[in-house]
């Protein structure tokens, strides 16, 4: 059988690398993963914070952040964020 | 209960082989983020300034010198705040840690 990877292995992996969060509601993070636990809460740097509003979407500039994992849907990693190849 | 870490004894099987925490993982933030200048955002987008003075590990939090924040408008302020953990999106650093 190929050798599996677990997911956060692959996210262990993106320690140092650029991520791409995105949430269970309409917003987004985007920033430099500094590191995780076991609940994926998840501690970034010179973040990114993309609020997704019918009238266009809202950027915010934060430095070190811890996030919540509890609303995390999806890591995406090694990406700019939804702005990326803009 | 949602929201409420599951004890440790219960922490996730399927992550063993356990994956190494470098620093930078979320209690180190937490130990030294103590005592700085923050911004909490909870998830109803309501935001919170203030001086971080302590919190656990669900994320309750207590802070001084607050402001609250809607919308970008400073709407209310209080000298000490506690703000129950399952409400916070995020906790961010306000000031160089």
């Amino acid at each position: 059988m190929a050798s599996q990877i677990l997911p956060l292995e692959l996210i262990d992996r993106c320690i140092g690398s650029k991520i791409w969060v995105i949430m269970k509601s309409e917003r987004e993070f985007s920033g430099t993963l500094l590191g995780f636990d076991d609940f994926v809460n998840m501690v970034l740097e010179d973040v990114t914070e993309y609020e997704n509003t019918p009238e266009g979407r809202k950027e915010t500039k934060l430095a070190q952040t811890l996030l919540n994992g509890n609303n995390i849907c999806m890591l995406i990693p090694g990406s700019d964020g939804p702005n990326e190849d803009q | 209960m949602d929201g409420a870490p599951p004890p440790h004894s219960e922490a996730p099987a399927a992550t063993a082989p356990q994956v190494q925490q470098h620093t930078g993982s979320p209690t180190d933030f937490l130990k030294g983020v103590v005592g700085k200048r923050v911004i909490v955002r909870l998830t109803s987008g309501v935001d919170y300034r203030g001086i971080l003075s302590c919190l656990d590990g669900y994320m309750n939090i207590a802070m001084e010198q607050t402001e609250e924040h809607v919308n970008g408008v400073v709407v209310n302020r209080y000298g000490d705040a506690f703000i129950r953990g399952n409400n916070v999106l995020y906790i961010s650093a306000a000031e160089a840690l």
